[in-house]
This record gives C-alpha cells, structure tokens and sequence, in this order.
C-alpha cells in the first residue's frame, strides 16, 4: 500500500498579500497587485507593469548581514517555508529533520545577483565582483538556504522547469514522501527577477502584456479576447506536504491530499505551447489521481494572458475534460509569478478548498469564441462545493506540470 | 582615521556589531565571522585602502591580522 500525502501547511509571499489568508482574500475580491513599478529604469523598458511584491522588508526577517547575502528570490524562499512551517503547526526541534526535504523551483533563480555583478564589471569597469555574487546567484541558493536556516537534512533539491518549476517541485516532492525516502517535504518556488536585464529580455519575446491606459492594475487580462500578453510578476509559495498517517496521528490540520500529478515535454517548439503536450501532462494527473474529469470542481489555469496559451490551453482543457468545468486564472491578479507560479497557485487551490470559494479571472471583459469555458468572469464565487481541484503549469522549453488534490 | 579605525567600522557596520567588540585581538570566531564572511570585509578593505589582497594572504584569524595586512600591502603596493 503506497503512502498518501497530504498538506498541513501553507506560506506565500505574492503581489497581492504576503500571507495565505490576505493571498487568497485579495484573489476573491479581485484586487490586483499588478501596478507600474518604482525603479531607475522604468523610462528604458516597454512593459511597465510588474506584479510587484510590496511591503517585504528583508530586516524584519534576517539581520542585516544575513540578508545581505541572500538574493530577493532567497528572502522570499526563507520566508515562505518559515510560514508553511508555522501553519503545520511543525516544531523543527523536536523532528528528525533527516526524514525532511526540501524541493524547490526557480526559473531564473537569482537574477538580480548576476545582473548586478555584470553592471559593475560591464558598465561601472569594476575590476572585482563581490564575494557572495555565485552564492546569491547560482540557481540551488534559495532551495539550499531553505535547509540551512530551518536545518533540514533531507534530501535538498532545485528544479529548474522555467514556469513549471515550482509545480514540478511539488509534484516530485510528493513521490519523495510516497515512496518513503521522506515523511515531511516542504516544497514550492521563488522567483524574484524583475530586474532591467530581466525584463529587456522579456521584452524581445514580444509576450509582454501593454498597459491598460484606464487602469493599469487590469492590463492581464487572461481569456478575453483584449488580452494582450503576461504581466511579470515575483513571489513565492510554499508548502508542507506531509505522509498522511503522520499528519494525522500528531492531528495536523489538512488542507487536501494530493492524488495526481503528471509532468510531460511538448517537444515541439521551445515557446509555443502544444494542445497535445499539455492534455498528456492533465491526462497524466488524471490517470494517476485515479479520477474522470467529471470529478474537478475548479482548475487553476496557467492562464497567462498571452494569445497563444490561452487558446491552446482552452483547447487542452477541453479535450481532456469537457467544457464543464470551473476555470481561473488568478495571474490576471498577480502577474506571471514564473518559476513560483505553480505553488503560489497551488496555494490558491487549498484555500479554495479550505473556504469553498472559487477565486474569478479578474479583467475579462471581452470573450474570445477560442476561449469557451467558465473561467468564473470577474467575481469570485462563494459557497460552492471545492472537493477536487487542479492545478496547470505549462513552461517556456515545453515542460507540464499538473497537480491534482483533494479535500480529505 | 588609522587602519584599525576603518576597519572596526567595515566590521561593525556589516555585522552590526558594537565597535567596542572588535578589538585588536579579538579573532574572527569570537565575533561569529566565518571564513566566507572575511572574504567580505577584505573585499571592502581592499576597495577603501586601494590594495588587492593575493589569494595566499587570506588565512586571518585576528582583526589585528587583517591589520597588519593592510598596512604591509598599503606599503608594498604604494611602490
């Protein structure tokens, strides 16, 4: 008999709230954290808009020293993971913390590191990089200071998936546990890259959402036929995923247990997304959660924004599950989080569970007939039965992770 | 300000330490400094005193050490 795995502890550092409860009540209420951003070199890039993390002071997380040599991305890692711990109600004292693991995801890890060093050597002639520039860079720095502030032991992982690293993350951390290399795992992603390189770089992709004139905070606008592309974004979601036995026997709280996750490569394009490539990843879940479609309450979309993903999502959704099923993407509110998407969504989804709420597709004013599922247009929806939920995360390189999980 | 002077204050300031801590003998490990972290504060030295510390010099458990480096660089590399 293998292992169920379930969720008892949630952590999320987003655009629109820096804790799972303000996380998710924002994402009912519709409230975007997308806005222009504050920084030097807005005048020199296109796309002005971030889904900007507000209100994260590093020094009222880590001294001054330690948190100078850690990368945003690292900060917000730390921080998450601290949090999901807490909400499992988890003593890190008194665990055997070499049956603990760490799995995280980043696409670009950390950007801001390496970007500053190339600025004082390319452009400030600098004739020396600072010291901790390849251990705030390298892209296992956040996943590895995760294990070293909270002193886990266990198997410490990075993956590197691009948008589907975090999902990717939680997905194989659920088969660490399954199989019995761990009984607890914390696991999710961190992206913070919304640095002048970064961004310049998006922008040669042409993916970038424009402004909305009216109203800035609506310029990702997934699903309707307005929509104009993706909204960067930055933030990290955490989670403890725990052997289900073991949650309940200590009388954890759970979240839902997870049942179904499937990963696949398109390989056909390296940024166009594949119908194909995406229903194996959904019809994989499916066949490992040992459910129909029928059965999925709510998808979390990977809904970016971009004309392409949406309709070849749309259409990948319908071939493997119809059209009945409740879809949202809540990147319409938090911008495309990147390499931590999948867990910030994946957060959103328990807390979906948790508060029988499904959360809406924010700005979706005009619909697009090659988009035609229920994508809960603009307002969230209360009291409604959330038993099954799915969660799609589909990456630049062809990479899909889908998580499925369910009330318990 | 002298060398121990400019140095205590790199230390202080990226630590946050009290200046009264960092006294002439007092080694590294006393302060919780690891070796990564002295990377660090040589970085900066180097930057303030206008010196570039070879790879072979590094191995400094005292901040009288990193004194005494500076000055005998600060002196061989003034040529």
């Amino acid at each position: 008999m293998q292992r169920r795995v379930v969720v008892t502890g949630l952590g999320v550092i987003s655009p629109v709230g820096n804790d799972a409860e303000t996380f998710f009540s924002s994402l009912m209420a519709g409230r975007s954290g997308i806005r222009r951003m504050q920084v030097e070199f807005i005048d020199k890039v296109d796309a002005q808009l971030a889904g900007w993390v507000e209100d994260f002071d590093p020094l009222a997380h880590f001294v001054k020293n330690k948190a100078a040599t850690m990368d945003r991305v690292t900060q917000f890692a730390v921080v998450a993971s601290q949090q999901a711990i807490r909400d499992a109600g988890i003593d890190l004292e008194t665990e055997d913390r070499e049956r603990i693991g760490v799995h995280l995801g980043t696409g670009m890890g950390g950007a801001a590191s390496i970007e500053e060093g190339y600025v004082r050597l390319y452009r400030d002639q600098a004739s020396r990089l600072k010291p901790f520039t390849v251990l705030m860079a390298m892209n296992n720095a956040a996943g590895s200071q995760v294990a070293l502030e909270l002193g886990i032991t266990g198997p410490g992982l990075t993956y590197c998936t691009a948008c589907a690293s975090s999902a990717v993350a939680i997905g194989e951390a659920v088969r660490q546990i399954r199989h019995g290399y761990t009984d607890v795992m914390l696991a999710g992603g961190s992206e913070a890259l919304l640095t002048f390189g970064t961004i310049k770089a998006w922008e040669a992709l042409r993916t970038l959402a424009d402004e909305d004139k009216n109203d800035p905070s609506a310029s990702c606008k997934p699903f309707s036929a307005n929509r104009s592309g993706l909204v960067l974004g930055e933030g990290a979601g955490m989670v403890v995923l725990e052997d289900m036995d073991r949650a309940v026997a200590r009388g954890a709280h759970i979240y839902a247990e997870i049942i179904g996750y499937g990963s696949s490569s398109d390989s056909t394009h390296i940024t166009q997304p594949s119908v194909d490539g995406q229903a194996r990843a959904i019809t994989r879940a499916l066949t490992e959660a040992g459910i129909t479609p029928d059965q999925l309450d709510y998808i979390n979309a990977h809904g970016t924004g971009t004309k392409l993903n949406d309709v070849t999502e749309s259409a990948a959704i319908r071939q493997v599950c119809g059209t009945g099923v409740p879809v949202s993407s809540t990147k319409s509110m938090t911008g495309h989080l990147m390499g931590a998407s999948g867990a910030v969504e994946f957060v959103a989804c328990m807390m979906a569970i948790e508060q029988q709420s499904l959360p809406p597709t924010a700005h979706l004013a005009v619909p697009d007939p090659e988009c035609d599922l229920d994508y809960i247009p603009n307002f969230g929806r209360r009291d409604v039965r959330v038993h099954t939920v799915m969660s799609n995360s589909f990456a630049f390189g062809g990479t899909s992770g889908v998580l499925i999980a369910r009330k318990v | 300000m002298d060398t121990f002077e400019t140095l205590r204050d790199i230390i202080a300031k990226k630590f946050d330490k009290a200046a009264s801590e960092i006294t002439l003998d007092a080694t590294f490990e006393s302060l919780e400094i690891d070796s990564l972290d002295t990377f660090d504060i040589i970085f900066e030295a180097e930057e303030k005193f206008d010196i570039k510390v070879p790879n072979d010099e590094v191995d400094i458990k005292t901040v009288q050490d990193v004194v005494n480096l500076i000055d005998r660089l600060r002196a061989e590399q003034a040529k």
